[in-house]
């Protein structure tokens, strides 16, 4: 038997000196950094991933089924709904102020491009969707099936991650399209039903330009892209058996739904200072 | 050649791993043994890159495990199987998926072999025509075989055995050392086996390894641990305890 003589300190231990002290209250701010700085790594990997491992067209589908079909009640029955309420809201408030219903259509249509359409997709994405993908790889990873993919030289972000991500950020495109079907419908019926404004006159395209469209694709693709990495990020770091896969179910879905938050902000940002430079 | 130096792991503050070094030459079969908790699987997910330890390196045929790309572990890794403590079957694939899977990863086999080779695979493990049939659908002793065949399916140099009999009944857990006794024969493959079942690892193992609280207090063959006084490892072996516990 040999005896070494290499030791390595555990960074982890507590604290035994004033400095070590303070040095534990920036703990939290560090372990923010580490979760940012794992998600950026993850999807540094996911990218190149896509470009060098093999597509698996099965898996791809398979996701596109679970991401997209799946989801379509779901977001049909909370569009619809949201459709619904934001008309007869701001339908009731312009009858109040101006009594002129005439521009309630194309003003909604341009928020549902801009805003709410992608935006209320990816939130409902983030609960249903973030959560499941978190608690199948954090599932995974407790039962060590992650570890047997790598002993078998799979890599997990190239088998697990990269199927996930493409689906999602396609599906929360088709499904932001959809989503601004149903809520205009929703919403011209509504209009139709409540305020008796003739559905001729709700569907109008006037104030819809290409700035809102691309605006409202730019933040569909930024949100399904985060959506999958921020989820898989989560299961992949799973540590103590079924209690760390709930704790990372309820962070992919909080941290998701931060991201879809801060990415609008940013996007709508980025998007209104274009603007301006264009005009 | 198996290369351990030196290996260090804490977890929360504690060593689990402190200072552990030994070598495992080629062809030879360890039996790693040891109380639960004292770190035998963490050792092995260590040797095969799983985990990286706070200290010390692991070398394979003179390459350092830890410092290879994720590209190269994968194309070290071809020459390594692993059987899991839980089994680790992919439950969105049947088992004949999961047992081809290796060898879909490896690439370079036709449809045809690949098929053959599960096949073979299954009468091997005495479960031929369950090819079907999803993990939860198998007893653990059927998943402990499946998970076997797919470790070996590849038929490679290097063999990982974490626990192969945890949970098992004795019926089912004589079938599964009869299985590793097969490999062992066949020669040629340079093995470590984590068991608790003395009895069943001393078939199959030519040296041993005992790991206690995290460090290397044996390493021998079967004559030495046999004879050796170091109260702790003649006790394990021998399965003994001097703690009373009150009724």
């Amino acid at each position: 038997m040999d005896s070494g003589s290499t030791k390595t300190e555990d960074p982890r231990r507590e604290p035994t000196t004033f400095r070590e002290f303070l040095a534990s209250l920036g703990r939290p701010f560090v372990e923010i950094g580490d979760t940012v700085r794992g998600i950026f790594a993850v999807f540094g990997l996911t990218l190149y991933y896509m470009v060098r491992g093999r597509t698996r067209w099965k898996a791809i589908f398979e996701q596109l089924h679970e991401v997209g079909n799946r989801s379509v009640i779901f977001i049909a029955v909370t569009l619809g709904f949201l459709g619904m309420i934001l008309i007869y809201q701001s339908g009731y408030q312009a009858q109040q102020i101006t009594g002129d219903l005439q521009m309630l259509g194309g003003l909604f249509l341009q928020l549902l491009l801009r805003e709410f359409a992608p935006t209320i997709t990816a939130m409902m994405l983030a609960t249903r969707v973030a959560t499941g993908m978190a608690a199948q790889i954090g599932s995974m990873v407790v039962t060590e099936q992650v570890d047997a993919l790598e002993m078998s030289a799979a890599q997990p972000i190239d088998y697990l991650v990269v199927p996930r991500f493409i689906a999602t950020t396609i599906m929360t495109v088709v499904l932001s399209i959809f989503a601004v079907l149903v809520a205009y419908t929703a919403g011209a019926i509504t209009a139709q039903l409540s305020f008796g404004l003739n559905v001729r006159t709700f569907v109008d395209m006037s104030f819809i330009g290409w700035f809102d469209v691309w605006m409202g694709l730019t933040k569909a693709v930024a949100y399904g892209m985060a959506i999958p990495i921020i989820a898989c990020h989560a299961g992949l770091n799973v540590f103590g058996g079924s209690a760390g896969v709930g704790r990372a179910t309820t962070a992919a879905v909080v941290n998701a739904s931060l991201a879809v938050v801060i990415l609008d902000f940013i996007i709508s940002g980025a998007g209104y200072v274009i603007l301006h430079l264009v005009s | 050649m198996i290369r351990i130096e030196n290996i260090t792991k804490y977890h929360q503050g504690r060593p689990v791993l402190e200072d552990v070094s030994f070598t495992i030459a080629e062809g030879s079969n360890v039996g790693l043994i040891g109380p639960g908790g004292s770190g035998k699987s963490l050792l092995l997910k260590i040797v095969c890159g799983l985990v990286s330890p706070d200290g010390g390196k692991v070398f394979i045929d003179d390459v350092d495990v830890h410092s290879l790309t994720p590209q190269e572990l994968a194309d070290l890794r071809f020459r390594i199987g692993m059987l899991f403590q839980n089994y680790a079957l992919f439950d969105f694939m049947n088992v004949g998926e999961n047992i081809a899977f290796p060898l879909h990863q490896e690439g370079g086999f036709s449809d045809e072999e690949i098929d053959e080779r599960v096949k073979q695979a299954l009468i091997d493990i005495s479960l031929p025509g369950i090819d079907h049939l999803f993990p939860n659908e198998l007893s653990g002793g059927m998943k402990k075989r499946v998970s076997f065949a797919r470790a070996v399916i590849r038929r490679p140099p290097i063999l990982f055995y974490d626990d192969p009999t945890a949970g098992l009944d004795p019926v089912t857990s004589s079938k599964i050392f009869i299985l590793l006794e097969k490999m062992k024969v066949e020669g040629g493959v340079t093995s470590v086996t984590i068991s608790h079942d003395i009895q069943g690892i001393k078939s199959i193992c030519d040296r041993f390894a005992m790991l206690e609280e995290g460090k290397l207090v044996f390493l021998g063959d079967h004559d030495e641990i046999e004879a050796c006084e170091i109260p702790v490892v003649s006790k394990f072996w021998q399965g003994y305890s001097d703690d009373e516990l009150e009724i």
